[in-house]
C-alpha cells in the first residue's frame, strides 16, 4: 500500500508537485492514510480551531463546533447546520440581465439572461466566491452534496462519532421559517 | 431444480444461463455467484497476462476494421469500437476508439439472447447480427451495432462485437447528426435486431437496401465491411488465446475480469469517496426559433433539463435518478433508457471504474427508469420520437458525473484524481460534391479534441479530449480536404475558452475553413451536445463556465480578390468584440456569432468562410485564486486577454520588455478590492430569496422555452415539481404557464 509525505500532499494541493510525482500518485494504489493527512494539512490552513469533520470543498467545511456539526468557511464564517443547504446563509449576487452579464461574458461569449441567470454564492467573511450556478430562473439552488456523516465515520472509516446526527436534509425547514 | 450459475454448463440454452447468472448476483452479490476469483488467486501471473491479450486483440481489430473501412470516420479519426463478450453478453474488454458503446454492445447481445433468437433464426459460426435502432436499444441510426458469436470447439463460448459511427444514415437531411429529424421515420435507414449475414459475409439484400438508402453507400458498406474484418481477428485471436490457454481458464478469466473490475469500482467507491447525497442540475438549449426546419412544429425554441441525483449508500452501491427531466422534444434529441444507461457505462468507467474497462461496474449501480414522456425515456408517451443525436442530452448529462466526483474525491484527499465538468459538443457536418465529383456526406472530426477538464492541481490540456471517446483526435487537416471541397485557413487555440477559475479547463480549437472546389456545399452545425444561449452548469468551487457555443461564415466573400492581390486572409477568429469574419474580409452575408444548431439557409459557395470553434472544458476555483504566473503565461500565449486577466483573475501586468510580467503587489491589492466588491454588491441570500420568488411567481423574464421545460419537467415528476413549490413557497396548484399555440 502505497503512502505519502504530507509536503507532497501539500505541493499537489498547491499545484506544484513535479509532474512525474502527481504521476505516481496517480497510477499508486491509493494510500489509506490519505483522508487523514488530506484533513490535517487543511486543519493546519483555516482560521478556526474546531476539528475539521468533512472538507466538503476545497474552502468549505463540515467542523465539529463545541458539539454541533456546522459548515465553516476557511476563514472562520460560519453557515449554520450542515443539513441545511449553505447557500443560505451565504451572500449572493446574481447576474440576471445583459449589463451584470457583461462584465463576465463580451459579445458572442454572453450567454442569454432570459435563459439562465448566473449566481454567485459568496463568503461574507473573506468575500471568496465559494460556488457559482448557471441555471434557469426557478431552479432551486443544487445542495451539491449532503453526507451521511455517521455512517461515513462508523462504517466506512470504522471509527463512529462520539454523537449521532439524524441523516435528512433540513434546508426546507428553513425556508419555512423564512416563509411564514 | 431451478439452474443456478454453479450449474450451468456450456450446453444449457444461454438465456437460461443469462437468467441464472442475475439470480446468482443477487443471491451473493457477486457476478456470475463468483464468491472467490480462483484462477487470478490461484495463477494471477497467467490471469494478468491473458487480460492484456485480450485487450490488445480487441486493439488488433481496431486497427485492422478502421483499416478495412475506407470512411474518414472511421479511417482517420478511429471513430469505431471492438468489444470482446462473455457467452452471455457481459462485455470483458474493448478496443480503443469510442468507449461509450461498449454497454450498448452488450446489452445488444443480451437483448439478442432474451428475445429467444437462439431457437430461432438459431446462432451460428460466421453469423452477423446487427442493430442500429433506439426502439431496440440502439442509440441513433448511424452507429451500426454489430455482433459475432464466437464458437470453439462446437461450443458458443463468447462474442465479438462491433460499433461504427457511418457518415450517412440515411436520415431526412444528410449526415449523421440528426438533430433536425423531427420524428423516428426521419431517422434514417433501420436495422431492427437483424441477422444480416452467414458464413462471414453480408447477405446481398443488405447491401441493396444501403445502396437504395444512404447517401454514402460505398462509404456505408466500407465501415461493414470493416466492422466485419474487426468481428472476424477478435475471433482468429481468441481462437489462438483458447489454443494456448485451455478453454476452461480462458472463460473462467473472462468471467472474473468482470467481477474483478466491478469489485475495483465498488472498492473505489467505499475508499475514495464519502456516503450520502448528491444533486447537480444541469441545462442545454435547442433554439431553432426562425430557422430553416422541416415541420412547423419545429419552429420552437427548447430548453432540457438534465438533473443528476445520485446517493451513495453504506454498503457503496449506488442509486441514480433523473427525475425532473424535461419532456421530449420534436428533434433528434431524445434517448432511450436502455441507451442512456450504456452510456453511463462510459462516464462511470471514465471516472470511476476504470482498472479493466467493461460491464462490471456499472452493475453497481441502481438506476431509477426516467420519467416516461422525458427526452430520457420517450417511448411510453412519444412512441414516434426522434433520436438522429441521441447523444446530444446524454453526454451534457454526463459531464455531471465528471464534477460530481471530482468533488467525491477532494473530500477524501484524491486531489490528483478530481476533474471539472466537460466541455459541450457541437459538430461540423458537409454535404454536396467535392472536388473529384463525388457526392460527400460526413462528420468532420473537428469535434472529437476538446480541452480537458480542469484537474484538482491543474488546468487542463488543451486540444486533447473528448467526453466520448478517449482518442482525442481531430484527424488530420490534409486527409479532411481530401475528402471534402474545404480548404483549412486555420486550426487555432481558442483563447479564454476553458473557464475561468483557479484552474482552468484545457482550451478548445477554432477550425477556419474556405469552401473550394465545389459547385455548392451544406455546412450543418449540429449539435452533439452543444450550448448556444446558455452556459453548463459547472461553476464548480466558485469557477465561471465554459462560454457558449456560436460559429460563424461568410457567404460571397472577397477571398479570390484577397488571393489573388496576396492580401491577408483569414486565419483566426478574433476577439469575441473583433470577429475576423467582419473585420477581416468582407462578405454578402456575415454571421460571427450564429445561434447554434442550423444548417445554412443556402448552399455556400467557393471563397466561403467558416469559423467553427470546439469547446474548451470546464475550470476550477476562484479565478482569483489563480496563480498570477499562469495568468501572464496564458497572455504570453495568446491563449486569454487583458480584460479577463484584470476583471475576472485581478491580475494587473507591466510590460517591460515586450513580455507580460505579474505585477504581484498590484495584483495583491486588486484582488482585495475584488473581495471587497463582491461583499458590497451581493446580498444575504434570504433578501435575494424573498425578491426572486415573487419573480419565479410572476414567470418574470423567462424565455418560453424555460417556461415549457419546467411544466414538462414538474409534470411528469410530481415530486421534483413539489420541491420547486416548495422552495420558492408557491401556491400547491402554481404551475409555469408556456406562451400559447
Ligand atoms: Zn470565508
Amino acid at each position: 500500500m502505497a503512502s505519502f509525505d504530507k509536503a507532497d500532499i501539500e505541493k499537489l494541493i498547491d499545484g506544484v508537485l513535479p509532474w512525474p510525482a502527481t504521476q505516481d500518485m496517480l497510477k499508486s494504489s491509493k494510500d489509506e492514510d490519505r483522508f487523514d493527512k488530506y484533513v490535517e494539512i487543511m486543519q493546519a490552513r483555516v482560521d478556526f480551531e474546531d476539528p475539521i469533520l468533512l472538507p466538503l470543498t476545497p474552502m468549505l467545511f463540515i467542523v465539529n463546533d463545541n458539539g454541533s456539526r456546522v459548515v465553516k468557511c476557511r476563514c472562520g464564517q460560519c453557515f449554520g447546520d450542515y443539513r441545511v443547504n449553505w447557500k443560505l446563509s451565504a451572500l449572493i449576487y446574481v447576474r440576471d440581465d445583459e449589463e451584470k452579464m457583461e462584465q463576465v461574458y463580451v459579445g458572442r461569449e454572453m450567454p442569454d439572461p432570459g435563459w439562465i441567470q448566473l449566481r454567485e454564492y459568496i463568503c461574507a467573511g473573506c468575500g471568496a466566491q465559494l460556488e457559482v450556478e448557471a441555471v434557469p430562473r426557478g431552479c432551486p439552488p443544487d445542495f451539491e452534496f449532503l453526507p451521511d456523516l455517521d455512517t461515513f465515520y462508523r462504517d466506512w472509516l470504522g471509527r463512529p462519532l462520539p454523537d449521532t446526527c439524524e441523516f435528512k436534509d433540513a434546508t426546507l425547514d428553513q425556508i419555512n421559517e423564512w416563509a411564514k | 431444480m431451478s439452474a443456478t450459475a454453479s450449474t450451468m454448463t456450456s450446453n444449457t440454452p444461454l438465456r437460461d444461463r443469462m437468467h441464472a447468472n442475475d439470480e446468482a448476483f443477487k443471491t451473493t452479490g457477486s457476478l456470475f455467484g463468483l464468491t472467490a476469483l480462483t484462477r487470478k488467486e490461484d495463477d494471477p501471473g497467467t490471469y494478468e497476462a491473458v487480460w492484456h491479450i485480450l485487450s490488445n486483440l480487441c486493439n488488433t481489430a481496431w486497427a485492422t476494421g478502421c483499416k478495412v473501412s475506407s470512411s474518414p470516420i472511421a479511417a482517420e479519426g478511429g471513430d469505431a469500437l471492438w468489444g470482446l463478450h462473455t457467452a452471455t453478453g457481459e462485455a470483458v474488454c474493448i478496443s480503443r476508439g469510442i468507449s461509450a458503446h461498449a454497454g450498448l454492445l452488450s446489452d445488444m447481445i443480451k437483448h439478442f439472447i432474451e428475445l429467444g433468437y437462439e431457437d430461432y433464426p438459431g446462432f451460428k459460426q460466421g453469423d452477423i447480427f446487427e442493430n442500429n435502432d433506439p426502439h431496440y436499444g440502439g442509440i441513433h441510426s448511424p452507429d451500426f451495432d454489430m455482433c459475432m458469436p464466437i464458437f470453439y470447439q462446437d461450443k458458443l463460448v463468447a462474442w465479438a462485437s462491433c460499433v461504427s459511427h457511418v457518415s450517412d444514415s440515411g436520415s431526412v437531411t444528410p449526415g449523421s447528426i440528426g438533430f433536425l429529424n423531427p420524428d423516428c421515420y426521419s431517422d434514417g435507414i433501420p436495422i431492427s435486431m437483424e441477422r444480416v449475414g452467414e458464413h462471414d459475409a453480408f447477405y446481398p439484400w443488405y447491401e441493396m437496401r444501403i445502396r437504395s438508402r444512404t447517401r454514402t453507400p460505398d462509404f456505408v458498406m466500407g465501415d461493414a465491411r470493416g466492422r466485419l474484418a474487426g468481428c472476424i481477428t477478435v475471433r482468429e485471436r481468441l481462437h489462438e488465446v483458447l489454443d494456448k490457454y485451455s478453454l476452461d481458464f480462458v472463460l473462467d478469466a473472462m468471467n472474473e475480469y468482470v467481477e474483478d473490475s466491478r469489485r475495483y469500482a465498488v472498492k473505489r467507491v467505499k475508499t475514495q469517496t464519502v456516503p450520502g447525497r448528491i444533486r447537480k442540475s444541469q441545462f442545454k438549449d435547442l433554439a431553432m426559433k426562425g430557422k430553416r426546419v422541416l415541420l412547423a412544429k419545429q419552429d420552437i425554441d427548447c430548453m432540457f433539463n438534465l438533473p443528476m441525483d445520485l446517493t451513495i449508500n453504506a454498503d457503496a452501491s449506488v442509486d441514480l435518478s433523473l427525475a425532473g427531466a424535461s419532456g421530449t422534444v420534436p428533434f433528434g434529441e431524445n434517448i432511450s433508457p436502455t441507451a442512456l444507461k450504456s452510456g453511463l457505462m462510459m462516464g462511470y468507467s471514465h471516472v470511476v471504474g476504470f482498472d479493466m474497462f467493461n460491464s462490471g461496474p456499472t452493475t453497481a449501480w441502481n438506476v431509477e427508469m426516467p420519467p416516461g414522456g422525458s427526452w430520457a425515456n420517450p417511448y411510453p408517451v412519444d412512441y414516434q420520437a426522434a433520436s438522429g443525436v441521441a447523444w446530444a442530452p446524454a453526454v451534457t448529462w454526463l459531464s455531471n458525473l465528471y464534477e460530481v466526483f471530482g468533488r467525491l474525491f477532494q473530500m477524501r484527499g484524491f486531489v490528483e484524481e478530481m476533474a471539472a465538468g466537460s466541455g459541450s459538443i457541437m459538430t461540423a457536418e458537409f454535404a454536396g460534391i467535392n472536388q473529384t465529383g463525388m457526392y460527400l456526406t460526413g462528420l468532420t472530426l473537428e469535434q472529437a479534441s476538446q480541452g480537458s477538464p480542469a484537474r484538482g492541481y491543474s488546468d487542463g490540456q488543451n486540444s486533447a479530449w473528448c467526453i466520448y471517446t478517449p482518442e482525442g483526435d481531430f484527424g488530420n487537416a490534409e486527409v479532411g480536404e481530401l475528402y471534402y471541397p474545404i480548404l483549412f485557413l486555420g486550426r487555432n487555440v481558442a483563447p479564454d475558452s476553458g473557464g475561468f477559475g483557479k484552474f482552468r479547463g484545457g482550451l478548445g480549437h477554432t477550425a477556419v475553413w474556405m469552401v473550394y472546389n465545389t459547385p455548392g456545399l451544406e455546412y450543418q452545425c449540429g449539435d452533439a451536445g452543444m450550448r448556444s444561449k446558455t452556459v453548463g452548469n459547472h461553476g464548480m468551487y466558485g469557477a465561471y463556465p465554459t462560454v457558449p457555443d456560436r460559429p460563424g461564415y461568410g457567404h460571397k466573400t472577397n477571398l479570390k480578390e484577397l488571393i489573388e492581390e496576396q492580401k491577408p486572409l483569414i486565419h483566426e477568429r478574433g476577439g469575441p468584440d473583433n470577429p475576423a469574419v467582419t473585420s477581416k474580409i468582407t462578405a454578402e452575408l456575415a454571421e460571427d456569432s450564429a445561434v447554434a444548431p442550423f444548417v445554412t439557409p443556402e448552399a455556400l459557395v467557393d471563397y466561403d468562410v467558416i469559423v467553427h470553434p470546439i469547446s474548451g472544458a470546464q475550470a476550477m476555483g476562484d479565478p482569483i485564486e489563480r496563480d498570477p504566473e499562469s495568468v501572464v503565461n496564458d497572455l504570453n500565449e495568446g491563449w486569454t486577454t487583458q480584460r479577463v486577466a484584470r476583471e475576472i483573475h485581478g491580475v494587473v501586468t507591466t510590460q517591460p520588455n515586450g513580455h507580460v510580467a505579474a505585477d504581484h503587489e498590484a495584483t495583491a491589492k486588486r484582488r482585495q478590492q475584488i473581495r471587497e466588491d463582491r461583499k458590497q454588491r451581493a446580498v444575504p441570500f434570504k433578501e435575494w430569496w424573498l425578491e426572486e420568488r415573487k419573480k419565479v411567481e410572476a414567470q418574470e423574464n423567462m424565455d418560453n422555452a424555460v417556461r415549457v421545460m419546467w411544466e414538462s419537467s414538474m409534470r411528469l415528476s410530481p415530486e421534483y415539481g413539489e420541491g420547486v413549490r416548495k422552495f420558492w413557497n408557491l401556491p400547491e396548484d402554481f404551475t409555469f404557464t408556456p406562451d400559447a399555440g
